[in-house]
This record gives C-alpha cells, sequence and structure tokens, in this order.
C-alpha cells in the first residue's frame, strides 16, 4: 500500500493572479488558508469553496478546491446546500462583511442553527472595497465615507457577538498581521465538526483606515492564548467579543467542547434508516393507488 | 342514466364539506369513476365558509365543468359566497338543510329556477342518528347516495377505515347517518331519474393532485434535494418530498427565506446531484436572483412555479396564469431558462419529468408553471405508465476530458460535460460572473458574446420538439382554440362541444412556452381563420408573448380574464362564435363600397 502524497500550500495556489490591490489583507488570508488546507490534507478535488461577491469573494478561484464565485450574500445558503447533497466533502463559505452581514445577513443566524459542518470566514474591513469605499456593517459610527457623509449615523454590527448569540458552536477572529496563528484557527475551525465561524480583521489597503492597516493590527492585537482565555466558556468568549471594534482579540473565542450534532450528520443517519422503506422508483405512484 | 354528474357543495367551517367531498371522490376512485374535486375556502384558518365541487363520470374528467347538476347548500350565506365557484343552472337539482327556513320557492338564486328543490331536514336528521350536528356531511353523502345511485359502497368502505380507530359506536351512527340520506332520499324520489351509470370496470386508480405528483415525479426522476420555503399554493411538494426523499438518499431543506431554498438547491446541484425547489409567485420574484446564476453557471435545476392570483399577494388560494411573462423574461440579463407548462394532474407527471430531463440534458434552469386549480385538486386517474419514460442524467467529463479539462468548453450543442465536486481532475470554478472556457472570471467582450450563444444554442433543439405540444380535433379546421395549463382542460371539453355542434375546430395545447417552438404554430396557423387564445390573466400573456415572435391569424383573439373565475366549456364555444361573427363582419365591412 503506498502512502497518500503529502500536500503542501503550493498544491491549493491555482494559476489565476488575485485581482486585490497590492498590501490587501486578503493575500495573508489566502496564504494562511492554504497552508491550513495543507496541514488538513485533503486533496483540492475533495473541497467545495463557496463565496458571494466583493473582494474577498473572488478568493475560491485562487484555489485550486471547487469553487463558486456566487452572487451577493448568497455564499451560506449555496455552501449548505452542497455539503447536505455532498456530506462527504469539505465545504468553506468565504466573503466580506458586506457580503455576510448585510445582504447576506439573514442567512448566518440559520446556517448557525443548523448546525451544517462547514467554516464560513468572513473577511471584515468595515468598508465595501470593490465599489470603491462606502460604509458597511461592520463601519465604525461616525465614519465618513463616500455613502456616509458627515459620518455614519448607524452602530456597527459585531460579528462576533451576533454568531455566538445566535449559539455558534465555534467562533474566532485572525488577523494576518499574525499569519501563522491565522493559519491555525482556520485549520482548527476546518476540523471542528459542526458550524465554525472565523473572523479575519482583513485591511482594506485602499480605502481603510491607518488604524486598521497591518502594521497598526500587530501592536494592537491581543492573542488569546496570552490572555489565559479558556475557548470552552462560553460567557467569558461573550464577553470578550462585546468589545469588537476597539480591542482585537486573536483566536479562538468560543469552541463548544461537546460539539452538538450536525446536521449533515443527521441527514446521513436518517436516509441510512429510511433506505429500506423506499418504493423502487419507478413504483413511487403507488403512493396514490386507491384500494 | 347519466354519465357525467357536478356536485357543488357549501357550508360554514364546522360542517365538514370538504371532508364529504374527500370521501366522495375516495370512494369514486375505489369505484373506477373519474373524478375531479376542487376546494374553495374563504380566507381564515380555521372556520369560516368553505366548499368543494366534485365532478364524476365515466369517461376521463378534462375540468371541473360548468354549471352544478346538484347543489347542496348547510345554508345560504355560505353557498352564496362560491356564486362564481358553485354556478346553479336551470337543470340544477338543489339541496338545503330545511333548517335555515327558507322556503322552497324562495332559495335565494337570483333569476333561476333550478328543476327541483328540496329542503332536507339535514341537522335533524344528524341529530337524531349519531346525536349531534357533526354529522350532517354524512346525511348528506347518503342523499348524493340515494337520490344519484353512486358510491354506497365505496362511501361504507372509507367510513370503515376513516373511523376504525374511533371504536364501534361512532361508526354505527355514522352509518345510521349515512342510511338516514339514502332512505330519504329513497321517500322523495327526483322527479326525473339522474342515476350514474357504473363504471364498466373497477380497475385500479390513483388518487392525487398536481404538487404531490409533481413530487413524485421528482422522485421518480432522481431528483435528491429540495431546497425551498413554504408557499400558498406550492407547499405540498416539499411536503410530500419531506416524506419520502430521504429514502432515496435525498434532503430537504426548508430554508430561511425563498432566495436560500433555492440558493441550496443550486449548491446540490453544483455538488452533482438532482435538485429543485418549488413556490408560487411571489416566491418566485425572490427566486429570480439565483434563476440568473443557474443559467451563467450553466447547472441544472428545476423551479416550479404554482400560479395565484397576483401581483404581489393578490390571491393566496385562486388560480391564474398571470406569471407567464415572469417565467419567460424575469431576470437581468440575457437569461437561458426553458418554460414547461401542466395541463392536468396527470400530465404534471410527465411535465416535471420532462423538467428534470431538460435541466439535465442542458444544464439549465427550467420553470415548471402549474396552477393552483391543477396543483390543488384532487382528480382521480389512470394509473401511469412509467416504463414509458427515459431519465436523463447530465453529461458528465470522461477520462480524456478531464485530462485537460475545460468546465464551459464552447461545443457545437453549447452543452459542455459537466464535473462535480468529489470528481478528481474537474476542479473548476463555478461563477456568477462571466468567465472563460475553464470557468476564469473574464471581462472580455468576445467571450460575452461567445458565452452567452452558447448559452442559448443549447436550446435549439427544443424548438423542433414536437412532442411537446398537442393538436386535437380536425387539424385542418379554419377555428382554434390555444390553451395552456389548467385552462386547456376547459378547452378540450369545449372542442367536443363545438364538434358535436358541428364547429370545425382544433386545439393547440403548448406544454413548452418558452422558447416558442415558431414552427409549430406556424403549421398549426396555416388553416386558420379564427379563434381564440384561452386564458387566466387580465393581459392575455400567451396571446402576447405569440404576438411578438409571430404573425398571427387575423381573427385570432385573446379570450381571457383575472383569475378565480374558471372558464366555462360552453361559455369557450360561444365566444369562438363571436369570434367567427365579428371576423365575418370585418370581411364585410372591407366590402362595402366606400361612401
Amino acid at each position: 500500500m503506498t502512502s497518500l502524497p503529502t500536500l503542501t500550500a503550493k498544491d491549493f495556489k491555482s494559476d489565476l493572479k488575485p485581482i486585490w490591490c497590492p498590501g490587501c489583507g486578503d493575500f495573508g488570508v489566502l496564504q494562511a488558508l492554504y497552508r491550513a488546507l495543507a496541514a488538513i490534507g485533503r486533496p483540492p478535488h475533495e473541497i467545495a469553496f463557496i463565496s458571494g461577491i466583493g473582494c474577498s469573494s473572488r478568493i475560491p478561484g485562487y484555489t485550486t478546491a471547487y469553487g463558486f464565485n456566487s452572487v451577493h450574500g448568497r455564499a451560506l445558503p449555496i455552501a449548505q446546500g452542497i455539503k447536505l447533497a455532498r456530506p462527504e466533502l469539505l465545504v468553506l463559505a468565504a466573503g466580506g462583511d458586506g457580503d455576510g452581514f448585510s445582504i447576506g445577513g439573514g442567512h448566518v443566524p440559520h446556517a448557525i442553527r443548523r448546525n451544517i459542518d462547514i467554516t464560513y470566514i468572513v473577511m471584515d474591513n468595515q468598508i465595501y472595497g470593490l465599489t470603491k469605499g462606502q460604509l458597511s456593517p461592520t463601519s465604525p459610527k461616525g465614519l465618513h465615507t463616500v455613502t456616509s457623509g458627515y459620518g455614519s449615523l448607524e452602530n456597527p454590527i459585531n460579528p462576533l457577538l451576533y454568531t455566538l448569540a445566535y449559539g455558534a458552536p465555534f467562533v474566532a477572529q485572525g488577523t494576518p498581521a499574525d499569519m501563522a496563528g491565522l493559519a491555525s484557527i482556520l485549520e482548527e475551525a476546518i476540523r471542528y465538526p459542526g458550524f465554525s465561524f472565523v473572523n479575519v480583521q482583513s485591511p482594506c489597503v485602499t480605502y481603510g483606515e491607518e488604524c486598521q492597516q497591518v502594521k497598526a493590527q500587530k501592536t494592537k492585537m491581543k492573542p488569546l492564548a496570552s490572555l489565559g482565555h479558556d475557548a470552552s466558556n462560553l460567557l467569558s468568549a461573550l464577553d470578550l467579543s462585546r468589545s469588537y471594534g476597539t480591542e482585537l482579540y486573536t483566536g479562538v473565542l468560543y469552541r463548544n467542547p461537546q460539539p452538538p450534532p450536525s446536521m449533515d450528520a443527521q441527514v446521513v443517519e436518517r436516509q441510512q434508516r429510511l433506505a429500506q422503506g423506499a418504493l423502487p422508483r419507478e413504483r413511487i405512484l403507488d403512493l396514490f393507488v386507491q384500494k | 342514466m347519466t354519465r357525467d354528474l357536478i356536485i357543488g357543495m357549501a357550508g360554514s367551517g364546522g360542517d365538514g364539506i370538504v371532508s364529504a367531498g374527500e370521501s366522495l371522490i375516495a370512494a369514486c376512485a375505489a369505484e373506477g369513476y373519474h373524478a375531479i374535486m376542487t376546494k374553495s375556502f374563504g380566507s381564515q384558518i380555521r372556520g369560516g365558509e368553505s366548499s368543494c365541487r366534485v365532478r364524476l363520470a365515466i369517461d376521463p374528467v378534462l375540468n371541473p365543468g360548468g354549471a352544478l347538476d346538484v347543489a347542496v347548500a348547510l345554508n345560504w350565506e355560505d353557498f352564496l359566497k362560491f356564486g362564481a365557484e358553485l354556478p346553479v343552472g336551470g337543470e340544477t337539482v338543489v339541496i338545503y338543510d330545511s333548517a335555515t327556513g327558507v322556503p322552497p320557492e324562495k332559495v335565494p338564486l337570483t333569476g333561476i329556477s333550478p328543476s327541483e328543490v328540496f329542503a332536507v331536514p339535514i341537522g335533524e336528521m344528524a341529530r337524531k342518528a349519531t346525536g349531534t350536528d357533526k354529522a350532517k356531511n354524512t346525511v348528506v353523502l347518503g342523499l348524493l347516495s340515494g337520490w344519484f345511485g353512486i358510491v354506497r359502497d365505496g362511501v361504507m368502505k372509507g367510513m370503515r377505515k376513516k373511523l376504525a380507530k374511533k371504536g364501534a359506536e361512532v361508526l354505527e351512527a355514522n352509518e345510521r347517518a349515512f342510511q338516514a340520506g339514502i332512505d330519504y332520499a329513497a321517500a322523495h324520489p327526483l322527479r326525473t331519474s339522474r342515476t350514474m351509470e357504473k363504471p364498466a370496470r373497477p380497475g385500479v386508480k390513483l388518487l392525487t393532485d398536481g404538487n404531490d405528483i409533481c413530487a413524485a415525479a421528482a422522485i421518480f426522476s432522481g431528483c435528491q434535494f429540495f431546497g425551498g420555503y413554504p408557499i400558498t399554493p406550492s407547499t405540498e411538494v416539499m411536503q410530500l418530498l419531506t416524506r419520502e426523499i430521504w429514502k432515496y438518499g435525498g434532503a430537504v431543506l426548508q430554508a430561511e427565506d425563498e432566495i436560500a431554498g433555492i440558493g441550496a438547491a443550486l449548491g446540490a446541484s453544483f455538488a452533482g446531484k438532482k435538485s429543485m425547489t418549488a413556490t408560487s409567485g411571489p416566491g418566485m420574484s425572490l427566486k429570480t436572483e439565483v434563476l440568473g446564476l443557474a443559467s451563467i453557471a450553466e447547472l441544472p435545476l428545476v423551479i416550479v412555479n404554482v400560479q395565484r392570483g397576483g401581483p404581489s399577494t393578490g390571491m393566496p388560494t385562486k388560480s391564474e396564469q398571470s406569471d407567464l411573462f415572469q417565467a419567460v423574461f424575469s431576470g437581468h440579463g440575457d437569461v437561458v431558462r426553458p418554460v414547461l407548462a401542466p395541463t392536468t394532474v396527470s400530465d404534471t407527471f410527465d411535465v416535471t419529468v420532462e423538467a428534470f430531463n431538460l435541466a439535465e440534458k442542458y444544464q439549465t434552469p427550467v420553470i415548471v408553471l402549474s396552477d393552483q386549480e391543477i396543483a390543488q385538486r384532487k382528480e382521480v386517474i389512470d394509473p401511469i405508465d412509467t416504463s414509458r419514460f427515459t431519465v436523463v442524467d447530465r453529461l458528465r467529463p470522461n477520462d480524456a476530458e478531464l485530462e485537460d479539462y475545460a468546465r464551459f468548453r464552447l461545443t457545437d450543442s453549447g452543452v459542455s460535460p459537466i464535473s462535480h465536486p468529489g470528481l478528481e481532475g474537474g476542479n473548476y470554478l463555478g461563477a456568477g460572473i462571466e468567465h472563460n472556457e475553464q470557468g476564469d472570471p473574464t471581462a472580455s467582450g468576445a467571450m460575452h458574446a461567445k458565452m452567452t450563444a452558447k448559452r442559448f444554442r443549447k436550446l435549439d433543439p427544443l424548438r423542433e420538439r414536437t412532442d411537446l405540444f398537442r393538436i386535437e380535433g380536425d387539424p385542418e379546421a379554419p377555428l382554434a382554440l390555444i390553451s395552456w395549463g389548467s385552462t386547456a382542460g376547459v378547452c378540450r371539453e369545449a372542442l367536443q362541444l363545438a364538434r358535436a355542434e358541428r364547429l370545425k375546430v382544433k386545439l393547440l395545447v403548448p406544454y413548452l412556452l418558452h422558447p416558442i417552438a415558431e414552427g409549430v404554430y406556424r403549421r398549426f396557423f396555416e388553416s386558420v381563420k379564427a379563434g381564440l387564445v384561452v386564458e387566466q390573466s387580465y393581459q392575455g400573456q400567451l396571446y402576447r408573448l405569440l404576438r411578438t415572435q409571430l404573425d398571427l391569424p387575423k381573427g385570432l383573439r385573446p379570450f381571457c380574464r383575472t383569475g378565480a373565475n374558471p372558464f366555462r366549456p360552453r361559455e369557450v364555444v360561444d365566444t369562438l362564435r363571436e369570434a367567427v361573427l365579428s371576423l365575418q363582419r370585418s370581411v364585410e365591412d372591407a366590402r362595402q363600397p366606400q361612401e
């Protein structure tokens, strides 16, 4: 028996050249993801990587996995359909903060409550970059953008609190300012058996604020591991996540130590249990026979 | 002896009118009659008025029919709310509860004198037999059984099955109520006998509705995923699948909204599984976003729209055919989507299987335009021989093609082999953005032109599919009817009526509504001088659609109106005669010498 070839980060890199601006945080996310996938070792054809629309949603095309760069805000519904149809696949969903928490925001709670085993990566830059600098759902209040003259009057959504509050069993935050840390967060998220959410503070070099850039993040970031945070403690995770927007915690905020059964696993179990009772397909109309 | 009987009943919510209709049609199926049952309710969730029509016949029933042969009113207020659904005519036998206090000569049917009127103490008989009012519907079944000689054994059998769990006492009480009705009828015979003929041989019959059989067709076709959101009048498609699909290795996702429902269904298709969603007009408006995505990503997907009255919330429980424009034109950009429509409960099976086959063969979304009338009416139909159907699967890449795989390879047919996650060597990027043959995003105008043409080219063979049309009647007739969806059933009977009256008529029923098979219509039009396009929409959407692409015969006119007001065969024939007269007048006018 020959052993499976070991995969390296290069095996996940496609020939497409990213359209991102030089210095964009998404490059770091992509590199970290290559590493995480190599560490996990599933071959690219067993991975389905779904995104919506936005700068960051271009990411599936830069991998060798099966990708689907779908429509704005709909990465999660499509990813869930894929996972339920083919539970044996490794399914990733990704997008920006606008994709995930504005136009697609209504899908997040439902993906969480179904606990379908997919990993959702949001590259959160608090701005709409692709459309050139408009207000996003995670933009800080008061931010001046081309669509928020005189400053935004709206409070931002807090992705960490949002996902924790809906019961996500795995919530983490990372930054390309700490590539190794981000790679290991992504690896852990993907390995987690259930819905996992990773918020990546991925700065926009073109429209983002100075204080969000990688350089600033390096001094600002607080690795949770170094704070002695217990990731199995939901209350502590909720408490820490309240400071989204002021503090930059990185690492796993919450990991349910007893993973609840995923919907896809339950679907498989149900299919196996009920398969015995099936009429042959060609006799399905017997359902309607009147005796 | 009668071969065809139309019964209409109405009462308030607790009267069990619909339940009586269901018992009646189940008994019809068991005894070998053909039958159609339609229901109509007020808008209340519980209580309020309800009504149903049952048409039973020796021959296959084409539509719910026109004026009632028998009208049953448990009270007049509720009955009169269903004026359009329960039309009473001069030939109708009227039966009502004498407890209403209305004397027979004063029944509130303006301008109509029914042939016979019976004021029957229905409530009193029920109380006497069972001690409660609840058995009024059973008394009614007994009356119908007694007067029209129908389904006596079938009802008894059904009652025994239905009440088995409630104990011998309840069953006996109901049997007494049923018998009381029969005895009353025997003591008060009809002036003219209307006894129904018995079916020649009972044989096996199916009892189902358009939504259930649509779901069954999906399973037959190998569908393994349904994503959707509950919406009247399509929800039963999801409900049947959620009972059955798991047994076939499939899954149902009741999504958080219509977009997520179709999104998940598209995801399942991307993953290589046959997949569908079902909805009604308001849901279809939302799903349009993913319809476009399915078109450009070239993913097979069956989308069922069970039409109801619109726009917006419109008339959720009433049938209409006003989503044709939406089906054909909705979505931004040049969207590819064949549109099919069933015309009966039975052919909903054929059309749904065809939809899956087209979706798979041409890697495209396919819209099935059902309507509430077909979807929710119960019908006794003959068994369907499933061995006459071929089930098509999508074209997968072979090993050689996987060596140098290009998902969107430009081929003569427009169809390129499609891989799916899990298949080694078939990795590609699916996208809503325009792409090259490999699937990589492109902003090239030349590539966009090529890819759009490729997507549309796939549908070319459809224009030659004459088997997706039915032409009935005299092929060289100068008069024509064209009709689609549930309305086609009315026109089939109108055709019989008109031909019996020596009119030279033919009927064209398109199952394929889009793309327009121009050749089929042109050949059909060759002999046509005058005719009607009959459809349940204000604008006459099929008529207008045909006009955009074809030269229509001068005398071909739309005969259309809004929903909840079904066409009757008689009026179709009358309107056809008017169309002929109007054409004659216009020809004569043209001949008048100018003054």
